[in-house]
């Protein structure tokens, strides 16, 4: 197999260049408890959570899964009165390969969203792994889902105008999260924005040996992240898709998708062939490839010209599917 | 985000740089980076304005240039002046400011003065690469050059054709003039800058819309131009605003008339004696006989012996003011019957 990788935006490089000494490529199990002790993600996580005062921001504490503790659900809605009725629902599930980060990681992005959308965002914070293995995450992004359905109206939010959305593995974990509300016939999303979503367990695409040691988030990277998640079943036959939605064989009767990832990465492959495969279910996908994109570009350089387009092609599908 | 948040808030995101921080190396890895994967100006410019956390601006009137970056990375051009607060840097040694970092009401940092610096570097490569060097005058696109100087063009198109040309018409105080070369088209130059080498006639210095009266000028001055030579000797470059009253001849000789009578008279001593025609500018154009003999190389009773010659082939005298007034309108009016 040919291993060049392709090369990265020029922009991207040179940010890449300057944090570098932040985000390395790989992660192994052992560095897990360094990484979190460190800058690393955390600071994806946004400094003004109101956004100078656009948004009313609270903390709530809600029921878990059963038999597990409470979860704790990060509400900002907008301060001013809305003006046409119950506003639509941005359910955010933030990134971090599974073991880092927590309900402000990337909730900017959601933030901007929802100030051009007039919309409430709602973050979940989940257990981590490996403390927490599959499927303490995913059930807990699905009692918030479930509880911020049951409660809009308290949120002054509209349940049937909720839309699911994450980068990375809150990519992963909202794509899982629409198979599960599928399957359990909870509350039904009317979209799904996975953001270069981590999908798959095997690590075994193209593009993951293409970008070993490259970029942000490589295959040791990823490993790790899902031998955290899955243990020694990791890659192995018995997989659930609530945990790796690529191992899902059933795609169809999903909310419409949009999905994003740059072709300098790890995840280009699954995404890609996720984005396909709902398409051959009979589903309604856009799928955005960004040309020389590493692993979540738009959020560690926002400034450059590709990671413009890239926010600029996540609003213009939202807006089109709220229809604001 | 805020030029005074700390580096290490920041760590692992690409935003403006804390001047504390030691940010010098970053900046120089990062345009580095650009250079070598050659980035295009408006990434640059952007990496500028990121890095700084400012918005930054790159003009480059010559090769009509102008790019505006906000800090969240946005491109917004602008189209006022810049300001002279600003940290600016040339993009060649000792030349005019081209890139600013729009920061005021604080010292330029040292991370600003590397940033700009790197940027600048990186700029001129780029512009050595896609554009070429840039051009003596911005005025180099003939259909432009023709619309802007025509007063039969509309005003809007003149005003689009001079902002094409990379002139400022939005800054009332701008001034421009014309150029009539001997060999070439018309062109057209911001009042300060350098003269082109060659024969030209120079329009005085106008608002862009009066170009079309200081072409009409420059060509006249072009007619009060010679080749600089023993066998046409006379100025190459003449400016209209310096001819004055003298600019009326122009309109009563007309070229390739009859030569008046003194006209004739110095053709025929230049056809009889060797010389005589430099000899007879030098002291035309000197202000005594010991300059025009110093301008000719000889000594002063060798002019003088000149002198009588002359006087004796012309008919009228050369050593007293009336005669050398008369001397240079015959040289003057010998220019303007050229064909």
């Amino acid at each position: 197999m040919n291993q060049v990788p392709p090369p990265f935006d020029p922009e991207l490089a040179a940010a890449l260049e300057v944090i570098k000494d932040m985000i390395s490529p790989g992660l192994t199990m052992d560095e897990i408890d360094l990484m979190r002790q460190g800058p690393g993600i955390e600071m994806l996580a946004r400094l003004d959570l109101t956004a100078e005062g656009f948004f009313e921001v609270e903390e709530r504490v809600v029921p878990g899964p059963e038999n597990a503790p409470e979860i704790s659900l990060l509400v900002c809605r907008p301060a001013a009165q809305a003006t046409g009725g119950p506003r639509p629902v941005i359910y955010h599930v933030h990134g971090g390969g599974m073991i880092l980060g927590d309900n402000r990681v990337g909730v900017d992005v959601p933030l901007a969203w929802a100030k051009e959308l007039d919309a409430v965002v709602v973050s979940v914070e989940y257990r981590l792994a490996p403390e927490h293995p599959h499927p303490a995450p995913i059930e807990d992004v699905y009692a918030g889902l479930v509880w911020t359905a049951e409660h809009a109206g308290e949120l002054g939010a509209d349940p049937e105008r909720i839309v699911i959305a994450g980068a990375s593995a809150g990519g992963g974990l909202s794509a899982a999260l629409a198979l599960l509300t599928r399957d359990r016939k909870g509350p039904r999303p009317i979209g799904q924005v996975l953001m270069c979503p981590m999908l798959d367990d095997r690590n075994e695409t193209p593009s993951s040996h293409q970008m070993a040691g490259l970029g942000v988030w490589d295959r040791t990277a990823n490993e790790t992240g899902w031998t955290a998640l899955l243990g020694d079943s990791r890659g192995g036959p018995d997989v659930s898709p609530y945990a790796a939605p690529a191992r899902a064989e059933d795609l169809t009767g999903l909310p419409p998708a949009f999905l994003d990832v740059g072709s300098a990465e790890t995840f280009r492959d699954e995404v890609v062939a996720y984005a396909s495969r709902i398409w051959q279910a009979g589903g309604v996908a856009e799928l955005h490839v960004w040309p020389g994109g590493f692993h979540g570009f738009d959020g560690f350089a926002p400034q450059a010209a590709l990671s413009q387009a890239a926010r600029s092609a996540q609003l213009t599908w939202l807006r089109r599917l709220i229809g604001s | 985000m805020s030029h005074h948040v700390r580096m290490k808030e920041l760590a692992g995101r690409l935003t403006a740089l804390d001047p504390d921080a030691g940010a010098a190396v970053q900046v120089i890895s990062y345009f580095d980076r650009l250079a070598d994967t050659r980035a295009g100006l408006e990434a640059l410019v952007r990496g500028a304005a990121v890095l700084a956390g400012c918005p930054a601006r790159l003009v480059d009137a010559g090769r009509r240039v102008r790019v505006r970056v906000e800090p969240d990375g946005t491109r917004r051009d602008a189209e006022g002046p810049p300001d002279a607060d600003w940290p600016c840097a040339a993009l060649e040694p000792g030349g005019v400011p081209a890139l600013w970092l729009e920061r005021t009401g604080s010292e330029p940092s040292v991370v600003d003065a590397v940033i700009l610096e790197r940027a600048a570097g990186a700029i001129r490569l780029v512009l050595d690469r896609t554009r070429g060097r840039a051009p003596s005058s911005p005025a180099d696109d003939p259909a432009l050059v023709e619309a802007l100087l025509d007063v039969t063009t509309p005003e809007p198109a003149r005003l689009h054709a001079a902002r094409g040309l990379g002139i400022d018409t939005a800054d009332p105080a701008v001034r421009v003039r014309a150029l009539a070369p001997s060999d070439g088209r018309p062109r057209v130059l911001p009042a300060g800058a350098e003269l082109p080498a060659g024969r030209l006639g120079v329009g005085p210095a106008v608002a862009v819309l009066d170009l079309p009266g200081s072409l009409a000028a420059a060509r006249t001055a072009l007619r009060f131009t010679a080749e600089g030579t023993a066998q046409d000797p006379g100025p190459r470059v003449v400016h209209a605003d310096e001819l004055g009253g003298i600019a009326l001849l122009a309109d009563l000789v007309a070229p390739g008339a009859e030569p008046p009578p003194d006209v004739r008279a110095v053709e025929a001593a230049a056809a009889a004696v060797p010389g005589m025609l430099a000899t007879l500018h030098a002291v035309a154009a000197t202000a005594s006989q010991r300059a025009a003999a110093a301008e000719i190389n000889v000594h002063h009773s060798t002019l003088q012996d000149r002198l009588t010659q002359a006087e004796h082939l012309l008919g009228w005298p050369l050593r007293t003011p009336q005669g050398r007034l008369r001397l240079q309108l015959a040289l003057t009016m010998r220019h303007l019957a050229r064909p």
